[in-house]
């Protein structure tokens, strides 16, 4: 009982006793760093995550494919591509392209998937560090 | 302002009315100061570690969902940044040993004290108090916290808490008693 009551004195003596205070400017400080930390995160908010060339590229790749598969499909028929591009030699077309992806098949796999791991991880690095300047 | 009207202005800001976190920081600066300035000991240094303390609540401002009080949290972020600082800066924490509690003390009387002279006193023993001890007094006495609320700021277990805010209250106490001995000596 008695140390409640002394704990009651002692609370209401504190209390008495101003605190430290910051300088006059200082909320003002506050705010304008906000202001400012919040207009940087409006304009990472606003740029896009995925840029041009990500898309660019993208078409690119998708195009790629598929030239592949008219390709693959046609095999070595000049007739079949020949109706879509009329007087393209198909033959040499089809010959090096299967030349190219013959030496592509002849790269190691290990180096095909460090190349394909360091893209995703670049890919996710730059969105995760859009995503944190968001918050 | 009262505590409830935290939960007022933290949804506006939430909502995007950026401009009312000032009533936050207005209230709650003292305090954050405070804590600052006791473990960095120098104004400049203790403003900006406010300020940054400020500024980190408001960017985990969505984080907050209101189950404990918003003092309670940015305390806790006040307190977790100075941790880091002293740790970043190799300053060492005053020894918790370095006062000598006396058993006599506890018979202290705060009446005791003199009138005009009471915050003098006050404030010079809260400057004697090793920083730890003092931010559970700040909790404690002037921000009416309880243990449980205490423990959620420092980290410390709710025995731990109770028994470190026990040993504060008793070397203020001690370095009050020893104020006014010398004080009386010096008169006589």
């Amino acid at each position: 009982m008695k140390t409640f009551e002394e704990d009651k004195k002692l609370k209401s003596v504190l209390k008495s006793v101003k605190l430290e205070s910051p300088g006059n400017d200082f909320s003002l400080n506050v705010m304008n760093r906000i202001f400012h930390e919040e207009s940087l995160l409006e304009k990472a908010k606003r740029e896009k995550v995925l840029g041009k060339g990500f898309w660019i590229i993208l078409a690119l790749f998708i195009a790629l494919f598929a030239a592949m598969f008219i390709f693959s499909s046609a095999g070595g028929d000049t007739g079949e591509l020949g109706k879509y591009i009329p007087g393209l030699n198909t033959n040499t077309v089809t010959q090096d392209y299967e030349n190219f992806f013959q030496r592509i098949g002849s790269v190691p796999l290990s180096i095909a998937g460090i190349l394909l791991a360091s893209s995703f991880l670049v890919f996710i690095d730059r969105f995760l560090s859009s995503k944190i300047r968001t918050l | 302002m009262e505590s409830k009207d935290d939960i007022y202005y933290i949804e506006k800001v939430k909502n995007g009315q950026t401009q009312y976190y000032s009533y936050i920081v207005e209230k709650y600066k003292d305090i954050v100061f405070s804590i600052a300035l006791k473990v960095l000991k120098n104004r400049e240094d203790a403003e900006e570690m406010a300020q940054e303390s400020f500024i980190k609540a408001f960017k985990s401002l969505h984080t907050f969902k209101g189950k404990a009080k918003f003092s309670t949290w940015i305390y806790r972020i006040t307190y977790n940044n100075c941790i880091s600082e002293v740790r970043k800066r190799k300053i060492h924490f005053a020894s918790t040993e370095s006062i000598e509690i006396k058993d006599d003390d506890s018979d202290f009387n705060l009446d005791g004290l003199p009138e005009e002279n009471r915050e003098k006193y006050i404030k010079a023993a809260l400057e004697k108090l090793p920083e730890d001890e003092y931010t559970l007094v700040l909790l404690y006495y002037f921000e009416d916290h309880s243990i449980e609320e205490i423990s959620k700021v420092t980290r410390l277990s709710e025995s731990n808490a109770k028994v470190k805010l026990f040993r504060a209250r008793k070397k203020l106490y001690t370095i009050l008693n020893d104020m006014l001995k010398e004080e009386i000596y010096t008169i006589l």
